[in-house]
Order: C-alpha cells, then sequence, then structure tokens
C-alpha cells in the first residue's frame, strides 16, 4: 500500500472547493487548496502534490493559464510533470478555445495547453473521481 | 464629413459642374448666334468675359478639392449666425456643423460672382433687348436649392440690382449699349417705359422663384431631416438592443458559477459522498439537482443568446464544413431521438465545402432545432433533417411529424421565453430561448428562418445561410 496521494485544488469558489474536499476525501485522496494562482503555486511548491485540480477564471480573469505555464516553466522535472486537470465552463460556448475538437464532439487535452485532462464545469463528482484516478494510474478503489 | 455639410458639398461641386455647361453653353450660343442667326455681336468683350468665367472657375474647382481634403483632418469649428443664415435648414434649433458653413459661404459668393458674370453677358449681348434675361431665374432656383430662404430673396435682388445697373447705364448712356439684332426690340433700351415693364416683369419672375424655390427646398430639406431623425432613433434603438445584450450576458455569467457549484454540491450528496441520506431526503435533492440544472440551461441559453446578438465583431468567424456539424449534432442527438421513440432522417452530404461561419452558433442552431423537432414529436413520428449548398450559401431543412405551433402562435415563437401553450402542455422542459437562438445566429450570419406548421401534423423550419464559401468540396 503506497502513501496516500495528495491532491491540490486551485479554486476561488470555496464552497466548490469543499464540495470537491469531501469527495477525495471519502476516496482517500489527501487534499490541500488554494484560491488564486500564486498562492496555488506556493502551496505546489511547499506540498508537491501528486495531482493537481485547477480553476481557469479566477478573480484576476484566466489566472488558470498563467498558473499552468508558469508551472511547466520552471526547471524542477517535477513541476513539468506534474498531472493537471483543469475544471472550467469556459471552453462551453466562449470563443476562448485552448484546444482542438475532435471530430466526434469530444474535446482532446494538451495540444494547446500543457494539461492532462478537462473536465466541465459543472464538475460531476464521480467524474472528477475517475479522472484523478486515471491521471494516478489507479485502479477503482485503489487509491492508497 | 457630417451628413448635412457632405450634402451641402455636393451640391457646390455641382455648381462648379453647372458652371462648365454655361461656359460651353455660352460659346456654342455665340457661335450659333453668328454663324447661323448672322448676329452682330460684340464678340471681343464676350469671349473676354466667358474665358474670365472659365478661369474663375478653374480657381474654383482647385479651392474646392482642397476645402474637402483639408475639412476630414482639420478640428470643427463653431458655426456660427450666419451660417444658419446662409443655410437651408428649416429647424430653428440645428446647430449646422462647421464644414456646412465653409459650404454655405462658398456657395453665397458663388452665386453672386455668377449673376455679376451673367450681368457683364447681358450687357455686353444687348441689354435688357436679350431675351436670356431670364436666366437671372435659373440662378435664383440654383440659390433656393442651397442656400437659405433669406438667400435666396437677397440672391434675387442682387440679380434685380445688377440688371437694372445695366438697363439704367445703358438708357442714360453711362454705358455704351451692344445692340443684339434690330428686329429683337431694337432701341427698347433707350425707352424708359420699356425699361421700367422689363425689370418689373423680372422683378416678379425672380422673387416668385425665389418664393417657389425655397418653399420645395424647405420641403425637401424638411423630409431630410425626418430622415435623419429616423435614422439617429434607429442607431439608438441599437444602441439599446446592445446594451439589453450584454447587461443579459453578464448576469447570466454572474449566476453561472454559483449554480454551477449548488449543482456539483447537490450531486456530492446524490451521490452518497457525504454519507447516506433517507430515501424521501434523497427524491428532494434530486428534484433541487434538476432544477438547478433547469437553471445553468437558461443561463447558457442567454450567454448563446447574448453572444449570438453582439456579433459578427465578437465573434471569430472560423472555416467549418456545415455538413460535419451537421452529422455531428444528429450523432449527438440520435440517444434522445431513439429514447423518445421517433426516427431521425438525416438527408446530410458527406461534404459540403468549406465556409466561414461561427461553428459553436451553427451547433447551437442544429441543435435547438433537431431537438425541439424531437422533443416536440410524439413517439412513432419522424424527424428530417435535409442540409443543402445553394449558389447564395447554405440551405437547411428540420421537418417533423410533431404536435405542431398553433397558427396565431407562429409569429410569437421566435420571441424570448416564449412557449407555445401545446408545447408547455407536452413538456416542461426548454427555456423558451432555443427559436430566439436560432434566429439570432442565422442573423448574426446574415441570413434568415422561416417556420410553418400545421398543427397536430408538423412543423418545418427552413435556414437559410448566406455563408461565404471558402473552399469547394473535393470530389
Amino acid at each position: 500500500m503506497s502513501a496516500q496521494r495528495k491532491i491540490l485544488i486551485v479554486e476561488d469558489d470555496k464552497d466548490l472547493v469543499a464540495a470537491l474536499q469531501i469527495v477525495l476525501n471519502e476516496h482517500g485522496f489527501e487534499v490541500v487548496a488554494a484560491h488564486d494562482a500564486p498562492g496555488g503555486l506556493a502551496k505546489a511548491e511547499a506540498e508537491r502534490p501528486d495531482l493537481i485540480v485547477l480553476d481557469v477564471m479566477m478573480p484576476e480573469a484566466t489566472e488558470g493559464f498563467h498558473f499552468v505555464w508558469t508551472l511547466r516553466l520552471r526547471e524542477d522535472e517535477y513541476f513539468r510533470s506534474v498531472p493537471i486537470i483543469v475544471i472550467s465552463a469556459i471552453h462551453q460556448r466562449t470563443e476562448l478555445r485552448f484546444y482542438p475538437e475532435s471530430a466526434d464532439g469530444t474535446y482532446q487535452a494538451g495540444e494547446f495547453l500543457p494539461v492532462q485532462g478537462f473536465i466541465d464545469k459543472p464538475v460531476d463528482p464521480a467524474e472528477l473521481v475517475r479522472e484523478v484516478q486515471r491521471q494516478l494510474g489507479l485502479a477503482q478503489g485503489d487509491e492508497r | 464629413m457630417p451628413p448635412v455639410a457632405e450634402e451641402l458639398a455636393a451640391r457646390v461641386g455641382w455648381l462648379i459642374r453647372l458652371r462648365w455647361l454655361a461656359v460651353v453653353g455660352v460659346v456654342c450660343f455665340l457661335e450659333i448666334s453668328r454663324r447661323v442667326f448672322s448676329l452682330q455681336l460684340a464678340l471681343q468683350p464676350l469671349y473676354l468675359t466667358i474665358t474670365a468665367l472659365a478661369a474663375y472657375n478653374l480657381i474654383l474647382t482647385v479651392i474646392f478639392r482642397r476645402l474637402r481634403h483639408g475639412q476630414r483632418d482639420r478640428a470643427v469649428r463653431t458655426p456660427g449666425r450666419i451660417t444658419r443664415l446662409l443655410l437651408a435648414e428649416p429647424s430653428a434649433d440645428f446647430a449646422p456643423p462647421a464644414e456646412a458653413f465653409t459650404a454655405a459661404l462658398f456657395a453665397s459668393v458663388q452665386i453672386a460672382i455668377d449673376l455679376l458674370f451673367l450681368a457683364l453677358l447681358l450687357h455686353f449681348s444687348g441689354g435688357i433687348e436679350n431675351p436670356f434675361i431670364l436666366f437671372f431665374v435659373f440662378h435664383v432656383i440654383v440659390a433656393s436649392i442651397l442656400l437659405s430662404r433669406l438667400a435666396t430673396f437677397l440672391c434675387a435682388t442682387l440679380g434685380l440690382i445688377l440688371v437694372s445697373a445695366v438697363a439704367f447705364s445703358e438708357l442714360y448712356g453711362i454705358l455704351p449699349h451692344y445692340p443684339l439684332h434690330d428686329a429683337l426690340q431694337a432701341g427698347a433700351h433707350g425707352d424708359p417705359t420699356v425699361v421700367a415693364v422689363e425689370l418689373f416683369v423680372l422683378a416678379s419672375t425672380l422673387y416668385l422663384s425665389a418664393y417657389l424655390g425655397s418653399a420645395i427646398a424647405g420641403h425637401l430639406w424638411k423630409l431630410a431631416e425626418k430622415a435623419r431623425l429616423f435614422e439617429a432613433a434607429y442607431q439608438r434603438a441599437s444602441e439599446s438592443e446592445r446594451a439589453k445584450s450584454q447587461y443579459m450576458r453578464k448576469v447570466a455569467h454572474e449566476l453561472r458559477g454559483p449554480v454551477g457549484t449548488i449543482q456539483t454540491e447537490l450531486k456530492v450528496v446524490l451521490q452518497g459522498l457525504a454519507g447516506n441520506i433517507p430515501a424521501s431526503l434523497r427524491e428532494l435533492v434530486a428534484r433541487a439537482e434538476q432544477r438547478a440544472g433547469e437553471v445553468a440551461q437558461v443561463t447558457l441559453d442567454l450567454l448563446m443568446l447574448s453572444r449570438a446578438r453582439e456579433a459578427p465583431l465578437e465573434v471569430e468567424m472560423m472555416e467549418v464544413d456545415p455538413a460535419e456539424l451537421a452529422a455531428e449534432v444528429v450523432r449527438r442527438l440520435s440517444g434522445a431521438a431513439e429514447r423518445a421513440g421517433v426516427t431521425l432522417l438525416p438527408s446530410i452530404p458527406r461534404r459540403l465545402g468549406t465556409f466561414r461561419a461561427d461553428p459553436d452558433g451553427i451547433r447551437e442552431l442544429l441543435g435547438n432545432l433537431l431537438g425541439n423537432a424531437i422533443r416536440y414529436t410524439p413517439r412513432g413520428g419522424r424527424v428530417e433533417v435535409r442540409l443543402a449548398k445553394r449558389e447564395d450559401g447554405v440551405h437547411l431543412e428540420v421537418e417533423d411529424t410533431g404536435i405542431g405551433i398553433p397558427r396565431k402562435e407562429l409569429p410569437r415563437v421566435f420571441d424570448e421565453f416564449y412557449r407555445a401553450s401545446n408545447a408547455r402542455e407536452v413538456s416542461a422542459e426548454g427555456t423558451g430561448l432555443g427559436l430566439a437562438i436560432v434566429k439570432a445566429v442565422a442573423e448574426q450570419h446574415g441570413g434568415r428562418v422561416t417556420i410553418d406548421s400545421d398543427p397536430g401534423r408538423g412543423t418545418l423550419v427552413v435556414v437559410d445561410l448566406p455563408l461565404e464559401l471558402v473552399r469547394a468540396k473535393r470530389i
């Protein structure tokens, strides 16, 4: 049994953080949270989480994008490779496109933004859990 | 340049072109008089005058061009009372633009100088004996078109003064008389009664022309002013529509975050992740989650609607194949159609060609039309989707065998939040924004939507989108 996996949630909506924390704790993950990009960067450095769940639109507009690029451009291999799952509603019916659409109408991550996954808002808790487990290479019920 | 000044400037240009015509006309007249009618005209002073007129018009042409160019970058000058007096402008509270002042002053000076030239030509060609004395009327008519009523009457008066000066100078021998022809009122210039009658006839003709001309011109200016007011009102209405749309978008945007969080929180409860809850409470939370979903749908629809209405500037058009988008939407909704027991019959070519359009908007348009058709078609019915390329863009038809729309409600189905009475009976779902979005997206692309329905038998929606073809399909 490996150590408990740590997940950093960077999201300005504290109620949403609380809800996601319940879900992730319930599935055996340890959760740390930050509510803006600078706080998120500091937490990432201090806590070295196994995965980051990131919101795009935060108090300073599209802080999430800035967060991703700041993190990925660092020398440390950890920051270049830590999996990031973006949770956002901005791709829905807006002109902001940060990844291409595949022909079957689904969304593919990674081509324009170096992240591993995308989840639409409103976040479906079960979907988040599935995605986190997939990114961490965990089978269902194999969190620890 | 403001429209009034632009109009005036155009007319001043017209005055200059008219003068070239006059120069040519006078030369032709002189030559015809000489060669055909054998009139003994004082050709030397007449040609001298006409040369001076031509030179003067050449200078005016240059000045006019400079003025027009200069006005484009010069700061706006405050127009004074003179502008208002000179301008043919019916409304008292009208503040004419600075450019209009220049144009009006320019026109007034020109007409005054033209009268002087005409008086000279008249003097060298028989004075009041010359039947062309009536040409003074034309100047008055030109003035009535370009200038105010006061300026027109001043022009008539100036013309009369000039003719009188010529007539009396010739009568009292101050100026020599250049006879036109023996048979044409020969000697009339020396008869005080004839001079007085001629001047009286001329005066009445000039003033009557001034009156009629400015009355007609005034009427036309009033119409132009009305058109301008309508234009301004239309502009204001468009701006307020845009402001409304922006407001709508802001509100929807603000609601979206909290509603999304509520949905997630309720899902956490429903999925038992926050502990087990009794079945009755679960049922309540499930309903709350569903209602939150409805609010989320309204906010999304409002965002889409405002986005389509505020475009085309804000929306990035892309190169898309509508056939691919339509196939994608059909695939997405095929599950819903199957569940509803409705047969989806797409008649969509594999490729239609690449067009310039907003893919998200087109997807929304298709999704709303197909979604509606499926939702309001009873089990066992069918929904046909036909997409074709036309000479001027793309033609789409969505036809169903559904409940239809009552005829008297048809004109309102594109209104925001409007749902037909029978639609409300059949389904609680639906924000009433779908067709408003369809219309907004179609209009955003310069197209239009028509809807025809037979209650109880079905509905046909036709969308014509004059999209720009980027690449024809590959064979």
